[in-house]
């Protein structure tokens, strides 16, 4: 008899597709121990959501859209997590693994003295207690762990779970709530004085169905620009390894892996990726992934579906060519 | 100003699979010779903090670590790097989960001159939980800012750059404050100079015992490592070759068809 209770970040766009399947996740998890699942819907906008993480799962909603969470988001929201958690009593404390789950479990976990996995691939309610997978030392190993407290926080990656089927008769049977966190803003607090965020005609790296992937071996920034064109035709996104991030290349938003983003299309391309685990771990779950190489010997080739060895400069515009002949 | 930047010592992480195997009865890496390195984002932090002295003129810099005896190589390193103090909490990070290494890591900052600034890694490059610094922000009753890549203005009140998923804020502290810091192309860790190399090796490092400093008396382990394992064997690529490249296109654009990838 679980209580569980799932955070969602929230700005201003309605529940990502990453917070509904962390839902659906509780709310599997939170019925294999006849319990309940209360989504705590944070941001801007999250008054707005209640019946549809109802439709998805959710038995009760909190929000709160306390503007100090957008100058304050982690002293702030964890002070609404604070209050949240005193009124659920959860057992499962969720997060997604994305930038507000990353900040604010480690912090709630140590004011809670909760035990808490970071970076969950899997997770499951097994005798009596919730085990969870995570892949450690750049995805050479799977660990399988498990709080000792009466408390369990998880944070949990892209694809370790998956959105239920939208239920809008589920709406009746919930309660939405705002809570009351009563936030007042200390002295000290680290302020957000502005946002910048990096314009993009396509999608989301993160919810794209095909995404583009460049590493050292793409030369420079130029490069890049030939991914983008492939990318384009493929209405896909186009991601870059840890090498291209460091090397100035393109944006850090843009560094999928074990410290970047964990990505789960359709099609992944790797263009002049090594394939180091560090890398690997944040495109494993890609349904299809082809990689482009120009050494026959690379790492990468062992994981792929795909591999072709060649020169991207002639294989990218070629296979963008083909796709057009195709469609 | 003070700046307290936190070091791990890590097994190498660019050791390649095939050399990678687990103990599963002692539930740790088994890997022969086991290359030790600094953490990748530790790296990060301490250029980060190497930049803020630079900008700034005034600051101090204590590299702090957790580990045995063989992590005063990662403190070496940071003396090579000018880095004006060295000190190691003398436990072994193995034994501890996070929070213990937080609490020992705390206790150990507030034997020293109260900082203004703590800097960490976002996550060590072996166990890569990316729990321990905002730990010590909470043990410390300090606010934390996680993944700061770089400093905006190094004046007071300093204000930094922090990623986001989709492009970045920039966050203005509001005093002391604990920063996780990630990577991005400003912060490569540089190389040391051969002379200061050669002046770190007399340089003092001071060695904490857990005792000294109040050990973790009550706080047991929070989370309970039940197994570690390899990953499920590859299989290896199906590699597509039709010659030139504009046929091999063609016949890798058949393939995803085929396959329902586009």
């Amino acid at each position: 008899m679980a209580r569980v209770l799932a955070v969602l970040g929230l700005q201003g766009q309605g529940a990502s597709a990453s917070g509904l399947e962390l839902l659906g996740l509780g709310a599997r998890l939170a019925r294999a121990t006849s319990g309940t699942i209360t989504a705590l819907a944070l941001g801007e906008g999250a008054g707005a959501q209640g019946e549809r993480l109802l439709a998805h799962g959710a038995d009760d909603v909190l929000w709160c859209a306390d503007e100090a969470l957008a100058r304050w988001p982690g002293e702030a929201g964890l002070r609404a997590l604070e209050r949240a958690q005193q009124e659920v009593r959860p057992d499962l404390l969720l997060f997604s693994a994305d930038s507000l789950g990353r900040d604010l479990a480690p912090r709630i976990a140590a004011r809670l003295d909760a035990g808490l996995i970071t970076e969950a691939t899997e997770l499951e309610f097994s005798e009596g207690r919730f085990v969870a997978a995570r892949p450690v030392f750049g995805g050479k190993a799977i660990a399988r762990m498990a709080a000792t407290t009466e408390l369990t926080v998880v944070t949990v990656r892209a694809g370790a779970g998956s959105a239920l089927e939208p239920d809008a008769s589920r709406a009746a049977g919930g309660s939405v709530r705002e809570l009351d966190a009563a936030i007042a803003p200390g002295a000290a607090w680290p302020t957000v004085l502005r946002r910048e965020i990096e314009a993009s005609d396509g999608p989301r790296l993160e919810e794209a169905k095909t995404v583009v992937s460049g590493g050292r071996g793409v030369g420079g920034p130029e490069g890049f620009q030939t991914l983008q064109e492939l990318a384009d035709a493929l209405k896909g996104a186009v991601g870059a390894s840890r090498a291209a991030v460091d090397e100035g290349w393109v944006p850090a938003a843009w560094q999928v892996g074990q410290t970047g983003k964990a990505v789960a299309p359709d099609l992944y391309i790797a263009v002049g990726i090594s394939g180091a685990s560090q890398h690997m771990v944040g495109c494993s779950r890609a349904k299809t992934l082809v990689a482009i190489n120009t050494d026959p010997d690379a790492l990468i080739f062992e994981t792929a579906r795909i591999g072709v060895v060649g020169d991207y400069r002639e294989l990218v515009p070629a296979l963008a060519r083909a796709l057009r002949e195709l469609a | 100003m003070h700046v307290v930047v936190l070091l791990k010592q890590v097994l190498d992480p660019e050791i390649p699979q095939k050399a990678f195997d687990v103990d599963p009865v002692r539930k740790v890496p088994k890997v022969e010779r086991a290359p030790q390195v600094l953490s990748i984002f530790d790296g990060n932090a301490l250029e980060l903090a190497l930049r803020l002295r630079e900008a700034r003129g005034d600051a101090t810099i204590t590299a702090l670590t957790l580990g045995v005896e063989r992590a005063d190589e990662v403190l070496r390193k940071a003396l090579a790097l000018t880095c004006d103090a060295a000190v190691r909490v003398g436990a072994d990070p193995e034994a501890l989960d996070s929070r213990q290494k937080a609490r020992l890591l705390a206790a150990a900052i507030r034997t020293l001159e109260p900082p203004d600034l703590v800097l960490a890694g976002r996550q060590a490059a072996d166990w890569e939980a990316g729990q321990v610094g905002a730990m010590v922000a909470e043990e410390l009753s300090l606010p934390c800012v996680p993944f700061v890549s770089r400093v905006e203005a190094a004046e007071d009140p300093l204000t930094v750059r922090q990623q986001l998923e989709s492009g970045y804020a920039v966050v203005r502290l509001g005093g002391p404050s604990v920063c996780t810091v990630t990577n991005d192309e400003t912060n490569v860790l540089r190389a040391a100079k051969v002379k200061d190399v050669m002046a770190a090796g007399r340089k003092p490092l001071r060695v904490i015992a857990p005792e000294e400093i109040g050990g973790i008396s009550g706080l047991g382990p929070a989370v309970e490592l039940l197994a570690l394992e390899l990953p499920a064997k590859r299989t290896g690529a199906e590699m597509v070759d039709a010659g030139s490249a504009e046929e091999s296109a063609r016949a890798l654009a058949r393939r995803l068809r085929e396959l329902g990838a586009i």
